[in-house]
């Protein structure tokens, strides 16, 4: 994992290149003071509770939602889904 | 209360229109209309649905005050069945399999959708200019910018092409072309209202909202969209809003945020037009208080690097494999990034490309961590501020809606102009926009869960400024 990951490569973007327009927002971050040190209570964690959990159940999908997926597939051949081949690098 | 959805409702009951009648009028409205608010028309359902509505009203049978009521949905929600494009091209073919959990709701009230409306692709703009359906433009003068994302809706709401529409509010979207446009438009508070078929753009701070020409009808489409969803665990059950609990106000105090106000950044008559509502407000006897507040370049990149950290993440599953327009490469990389490359507009993977940098190694204690401990200090500050006042009021943006073409040229600038609405997104408030008090209106903002109170100020406001 000592390979660089350029933003190209994380973003899956052909010449992806980072843009001063947003550079612009980071350096506001980069220094801004927070107002104190006093520990907060991580107001957004919108945490969800063990006791609240939707069931852990397989729910079938619809005959029309799985006919939409199908036809949502960008490439058939022959009744098969077609998918690039995996490769190894 | 004024609703137009009553007025429709009982036109319909008394049989002075026929559903059909109604719902042929509204789609060649929106057939014909040049503001580039439509992507696709759902013209067959739409008739099939009010022939049912016209039957049940010839054979003496109630219908619900939602039944046979045409509106619209922004391009971001499943439909099942319904071309479902974010505006994109990654996503001009793409069917939804199933349908959002909000708009199912309306469905089974008997509300009939007519429109998927045009937006800024994946939710990524406040003009409704990135989009691949053409720029939308404002309802009131068409050089205008319709604002962004939800900029079709907001349209259509204000030409009366639907009665109402919903749109999607992740830093203003709702709240901002609301104000463009001179209508009503709600930010409820995050998770009043499930966000299950709702393309994700920015998780924590997306919101389901309705936009309308009456307080009361933002109320009745409120209500009816609200509760908790196990297909949203963000979601959440909430008390019923009636009508007669928003027509008598109990707003003692206000707030305003002086550096809002006092920014070089505003317009001299949004300014002049603001203070001169808080004046008829402490005329009616309300207390105003000053508030501090965060500058406007901390809340709007607190919010840029969290949404675009977000939607890097979100955005990362349209790669072509099972879904979307697929460009084949050499291989799956290839095939991954050109599809994306050739697929995602300019503002899309300028955003992409910003959220992978801030949450890389060696930036993300700087700028992402950073970003999420502001984000803390600033809901921390608004606890404070509802400590001391009922509702906070602020413009809706610094300025009037700039000129289609305008906002392209300088996205750092476009980026600035959502100082006013991300805050309350960060936030997770309840915010609405009325079309009051400045060129683009007013926001009303309370405490979490209060959208109730926001309502009820709203029917203040109205009779007052």
């Amino acid at each position: 994992m000592s390979k660089i990951m350029t933003v190209d490569i994380l973003s899956s973007i052909k010449g992806a290149q980072p843009s001063e327009a947003v550079n612009k927002l980071f350096e506001v971050i980069k220094n801004a003071n927070p107002t104190n040190n006093n520990s907060l209570n991580n107001f957004n964690n919108n945490c969800v509770s063990i006791n609240n959990l939707r069931e852990d159940v397989v729910i079938e999908s619809s005959a029309i939602e799985k006919q939409l997926i199908i036809e949502n597939f960008p490439s058939k051949k022959n009744g098969y889904l077609v998918v690039a081949k995996v490769i190894e690098d | 209360m004024e609703s137009q959805i009553k007025k429709i409702h009982q036109q319909l009951v008394s049989k002075q229109i026929t559903c059909t009648a109604l719902v042929q009028e509204k789609l060649d409205l929106l057939k014909q209309n040049t503001y580039n608010s439509v992507n696709s028309l759902l013209d067959s359902t739409a008739l099939d649905l009010a022939a049912k509505v016209d039957a049940k009203i010839a054979n003496n049978e109630k219908i619900g005050l939602l039944e046979g009521i045409p509106f619209g949905i922004k391009d971001v929600y499943m439909v099942q069945g319904t071309y479902t494009t974010a505006s994109s091209d990654l996503l001009k073919k793409y069917k939804s399999p199933y349908t959002a959990t909000a708009i199912q709701k309306l469905l089974d009230a008997g509300a009939i959708p007519l429109v998927k409306e045009n937006c800024d692709s994946f939710g990524h703009g406040s003009s409704s200019e990135n989009t691949v359906f053409g720029a939308v433009k404002n309802a009131v003068n068409p050089e205008l910018v319709a604002g962004g994302s939800s900029g079709g809706s907001a349209v259509n709401v204000a030409k009366e092409y639907t009665a109402f529409s919903i749109g999607g509010d992740t830093g203003g979207s709702i709240r901002q072309p609301a104000g463009y446009n001179n209508i009503y438009g709600l930010k409820p508070t995050y998770g009043k209202i499930s966000r299950y078929g709702l393309m994700a753009y920015a998780s924590s701070t997306d919101c389901v909202g309705p936009l309308a020409k009456s307080i009361e009808d933002i109320r009745i489409v409120l209500n009816v969209m609200s509760g908790k969803d196990v297909k949203d665990q963000t979601s959440y059950n909430s008390k019923e809003i009636n009508e007669n609990d928003i027509l008598k106000n109990n707003v003692k105090t206000v707030g305003y945020f002086k550096n809002f106000i006092e920014s070089e950044a505003i317009d001299a008559s949004v300014k002049a037009d603001f203070l001169a509502s808080i004046e008829k407000i402490k005329a009616a006897g309300i207390e105003v208080k000053e508030l501090d507040f965060f500058k406007s370049d901390i809340l709007v990149s607190t919010y840029y690097t969290l949404a675009m950290a977000e939607t890097a993440s979100n955005l990362s599953r349209l790669d072509g494999t099972n879904y979307g327009d697929r460009i084949e490469g050499e291989n799956l990389k290839d095939t991954y990034s050109i599809t994306r490359s050739k697929n995602f507009s300019e503002e899309s993977k300028r955003r992409i490309v910003g959220g992978n940098q801030v949450l890389s190694q060696g930036f993300s204690d700087e700028i992402y961590l950073k970003g999420l401990e502001l984000r803390d200090h600033i809901s921390a500050n608004f606890n404070k501020d509802f400590s001391e006042v009922d509702v906070i009021l602020s413009p809706v943006t610094p300025s009037a809606p700039p000129k289609i073409g305008d906002s392209l040229k300088d996205p750092h600038a476009m980026y600035l102009s959502d100082a006013y609405t991300v805050g309350f997104s960060l936030g997770q408030l309840p915010t609405l926009t009325v079309p009051q008090g400045t060129v683009t209106g007013l926001q009303i903002t309370a405490a979490k869960n209060n959208d109730e109170l926001v309502l009820k100020f709203a029917n203040f406001l109205k009779e007052t400024i």
